[in-house]
């Protein structure tokens, strides 16, 4: 009866086709709506950026790890891609696989003892990891310049097209940000992704079933750091200047935070969580300290009065309308099905 | 190097070591009664390292009773933190502790940055002179600092095994189903060891404040040490905290003088990550989920 009916609105597929054409239709024709204007063609691509960021930590969040050596691995391919124009005169082309490469075997080869420990200590492990790269940056002050950072990391050219322009920036940040949203919500819908939450929920029990923990949690950890690589290849050549503090222990909180406020659950969070926290940013700018106070707020009261993160307003929502089984009783249920949960 | 060099650098590895213990210990202390991660308790030892200068910089009251002072303020605050905050959080993914830490840093830190302003200040000394031992320089401010701290760190050993209260927290740590079974009220002891483990963190601001300076970024700094020592020597252990405190504090002694403090924290962190690699729950530590 009621279910029924509430079922039908819920999972209308006109509904969804129709949602998701406007939102592709809004998102392209964007620099349009606003007239190219240049500011807000910044914050978005900002928002690209962070949603780029956050979803790919949200990744390994999917095996139930929270990885602070993030932002340092988007350090890597921004200081890749931007070495090899500086030195090597390569544009960004060629600086995003190089980055991407350079991350990636880099995470192979730190995740390999990394993911062998586990929470409190995994955290302060990726943390000492994130802290040592940003640390080797400041360092080598001839070849990474220092904690002055580089300069003049210039956007490529694409035939007639030029990158310098924001609104051509726009398209490409977009264009990376749809490729890993994509992609990390695909891999989550398949069998590994699966997988990755099987360790999630209990990992002992999952390599009893037969689940090679081991690999799942290094081929996640370098997959998602390669994507955070990319993503920091593109942040170089967009900014046209890095230094290290761009890529330290903060960088990865925020995509945390973003995270959390977002929803835990699924790919819409760090989605959701990224857009909103970024304007809310960019719209509390004038108050400076202020500014971190707020989020600081907004951190403590999504934590205790949502724990479900903006993902789970819709769901909640149609439980007040519609009286849908509410969150406990979803909870519930869901226990019920799978026979028994954690503790 | 002459002899000189190394006792004055190990004069400085142990009296930082010593506070650097005690930071790691209140850290350690939280996480072994509680499971949630602290993460804001450098901001803890911010705000008493600034009570102190308040008290004994601006309103020019005693030293000692502003040292008191500034422990007893700061165990009310942790404990009102515990009862607001992470209470409703217990029991939950370790994440939301985390996180709501991590806000905290964020409105102390900006919120100290407006009180205080972001100047680099100093507490007083209170006592000065020096003696010469073995060529370097023992100052009485250093000495009296050093005593402190261990007779902190040994009142402590003390509370925790050898007192009721004592006994009940190492209980709660154990097995917190069992001690309430046992009639511990399990709650208490989570404001209390709370409290405590803030107190003695703004004790450590206090010394390190009158040793070095304070600033309102400082907290962070100390976050890092503290879990760096924490993880060295695993959680919940206090032994391990004590260790590794001395490890740490003579990595940033000798490779500050003798390198720069960026190697230092390389070194450091390099430390840490291969200490995880071989033990991955730390020295001393057990395998906390």
């Amino acid at each position: 009866m009621n279910d029924n009916s509430t079922a039908r609105l819920r999972r209308s597929p006109l509904l969804a086709v129709l949602l998701w054409v406007i939102g592709v239709t809004l998102l392209l024709a964007f620099p349009f709506i606003i007239s190219q204007e240049s500011y807000i063609l910044h914050v978005a691509i900002v928002v690209f950026f962070n949603i780029c960021l956050a979803t790919s930590m949200w990744l390994i969040w999917s095996l139930g790890f929270v990885s602070f050596a993030h932002a340092g691995f988007m350090g890597i391919g921004a200081y890749t891609s931007a070495l090899f124009l500086l030195r090597l005169g390569l544009p960004l082309w060629v600086g995003v696989w190089a980055g991407a490469l350079v991350g990636a075997v880099i995470a192979l080869v730190v995740s390999l003892p990394l993911m062998r420990t586990r929470a409190v200590y995994f955290f302060m492990a990726s943390w000492a990891v994130g802290e040592v790269i940003k640390r080797i940056f400041a360092y080598y002050r001839s070849f990474f310049g220092g904690w002055e950072g580089l300069f003049k990391i210039m956007p490529p050219k694409l035939g007639p097209i030029d990158f310098a322009n924001r609104t051509a920036y726009y398209y490409l940040a977009m264009a990376l940000m749809v490729l890993i949203v994509l992609a990390v919500y695909r891999m989550n819908k398949t069998r590994t992704g699966w997988i990755f939450w099987s360790i999630h929920e209990a990992e002992v029990l999952s390599s009893h079933v037969g689940i090679h923990a081991l690999k799942y949690k290094v081929a996640a950890f370098t997959i998602a750091s390669t994507l955070a690589a990319m993503t920091g290849a593109l942040y170089a050549h967009y900014h046209m200047y890095i230094n290290p503090r761009s890529f330290d222990i903060w960088a990865s909180e925020f995509a945390l935070v973003h995270i959390i406020v977002g929803g835990l659950s699924t790919v819409a969070g760090p989605v959701l969580g990224a857009t909103f926290l970024t304007i809310v940013d960019e719209l509390l700018r004038p108050t400076e300290f202020y500014r971190i106070i707020i989020f600081g707020v907004i951190l403590i009261l999504t934590v205790l009065f949502l724990p479900g993160g903006l993902e789970s307003i819709p769901r909640r929502i149609r439980a007040r309308f519609w009286r849908l089984p509410d969150d406990k009783e979803n909870q519930k249920s869901i226990l019920k099905a799978f026979g028994k949960g954690r503790k | 190097m002459t002899l000189q060099l190394i006792v004055q650098m190990a004069i400085t590895g142990v009296t930082l070591g010593l506070i650097y213990g005690l930071i790691a210990i209140g850290l350690t202390l939280i996480f072994g009664v509680m499971r949630i991660i602290q993460y804001a308790h450098g901001e803890i030892y911010m705000l008493g390292a600034y009570f102190l200068y308040y008290w004994f910089d601006k309103w020019h009251l005693p030293y000692w009773a502003g040292f008191v002072m500034s422990a007893v303020v700061i165990f009310f605050f942790g404990a009102g933190l515990q009862l607001l905050l992470f209470r409703p959080l217990h029991g939950k993914d370790m994440l939301y502790s985390l996180a709501v830490s991590l806000a905290l840093i964020f409105i102390i830190s900006s919120a100290g940055i407006i009180a205080f302003g972001a100047v680099i200040r100093g507490i007083s000394s209170f006592v000065t002179g020096q003696i010469r031992i073995a060529g370097a320089e023992w100052t009485y401010e250093r000495m009296v600092i050093a005593g402190i701290s261990l007779v902190l760190i040994i009142a402590l050993w003390f509370l925790l095994q050898r007192t009721k209260i004592g006994l009940a927290m190492r209980a709660v740590a154990e097995d917190p189903e069992t001690s309430s079974l046992q009639g511990i009220n399990n709650r208490r002891i989570h404001w209390v060891a709370m409290g405590l483990g803030s107190a003695l963190s703004a004790m450590a601001g206090c010394l390190m404040g009158t040793l070095m300076f304070i600033v309102p970024s400082m907290g962070f700094l100390a976050t890092i040490k503290a879990f760096m020592i924490v993880i060295m020597g695993g959680l919940g252990s206090v032994p391990g905290a004590l260790v590794g405190g001395f490890v740490i504090g003579f990595i940033d002694s000798f490779l500050t003088t003798l390198a720069t403090s960026e190697l230092a924290y390389i070194i450091g962190f390099v430390t840490i990550f291969v200490i995880l690699v071989f033990k991955p729950s730390g020295l001393f530590g057990q395998a906390w989920e």
